[in-house]
């Protein structure tokens, strides 16, 4: 199943790549921005529907109770200590890095606010590296999921609220739904402060 | 945070849908949901193609970058699977 994934997303690329600087057969934002949302949408009424007519799913909800809240709040402490590890093993500046990994993967608001902050080359990186995340987390999903169902919802971070939330719910089940976007939506609030908080240490 | 609202509705939608119809019969949407994944990752593909800034900045902080999303997402995952032992999640 994986490998229709990674022919689709490097396919898109080229795709994508092929549209913008060769010869462009159509406005760019209808696949990017509109293609991209609908089936967004339409995978997210089908997951809510898919969890709702699952009464195991709903029972697992209940007995797992509030300790889903724990969740979003290990995935930001694991993300912050990885930015900081990779600042010492790159020897760059360890500030920074720290902040581009408290992106926790949104990188269309990790780049810019990084770049703002840092600077231009920083924001790239900020950029890049949130956007990786994103990348990684699809396409090991099934060696992650080997790791515990919990592990790709870690790994995609704020993005399993939403373009990683299909995937996760495909390969870790109904069940997972609530508490992937329950912890991508706490990332996601929670990214810019924490940029801005760390940005501040320096 | 504009678009939060965006991604509740067609869930919740889709969450009460699937309350009424529940108990009915059981339907298997698992084929149309991998095709409309694949749709997804195609366009998420294409967003990454037709980014030049993106493609551009990859040689300079492309080593960095990676470093950093793979230590991200180890240490993530790493210490949720230590917490999950630790409270007792299913």
């Amino acid at each position: 199943m994986i490998k229709y994934i990674v022919v689709a997303l490097l396919f898109g690329a080229v795709a994508g790549y092929l549209n913008g600087n060769w010869r462009s057969v159509i406005d760019g934002v209808w696949v990017s921005n509109y293609l991209l949302n609908a089936s967004l949408l339409l995978l997210l009424f089908v997951m809510g529907l898919v969890f709702a007519m699952d009464k195991e799913s709903i029972a697992k909800i209940r007995r797992t109770g509030f300790r889903i809240l724990v969740v979003p709040l290990v995935v930001a402490l694991g993300s912050v200590l990885g930015g900081l590890v990779s600042g010492l093993v790159l020897r760059i500046d360890v500030v920074a890095t720290t902040a581009v990994s408290a992106g926790y993967g949104w990188y269309t608001l990790a780049g810019p606010l990084v770049g703002q902050i840092f600077g231009a080359k920083w924001g790239a990186l900020g950029f890049t590296a949130n956007f990786l995340r994103e990348l990684l987390t699809i396409v090991t999903i099934s060696l992650m999921v080997k790791l515990g169902k919990y592990a790709p919802v870690a790994s995609g971070g704020a993005t399993s609220m939403d373009t990683t939330l299909p995937v996760i719910v495909r390969y870790c089940g109904p069940d997972m739904l609530i508490v992937a976007f329950w912890s991508g939506f706490v990332l996601s609030v929670i990214a810019p402060f924490t940029i801005v908080a760390i940005a501040s240490l320096a | 945070m504009v678009n939060f609202a965006v991604l509740v509705v067609p869930l919740v939608a889709g969450m009460l849908f699937g309350y009424v119809l529940r108990g009915r019969r059981q339907i298997n949407l698992g084929r149309v949901t991998f095709g409309v994944i694949l749709v997804l990752i195609f366009s998420l593909g294409f967003s990454i193609g037709s980014n030049n800034d993106l493609l551009s900045s990859l040689p300079e902080v492309g080593l960095s970058a990676v470093v950093i999303a793979c230590l991200t997402i180890l240490f993530s995952v790493v210490l949720i699977g230590a917490v999950r032992k630790a409270v007792r999640l299913e």
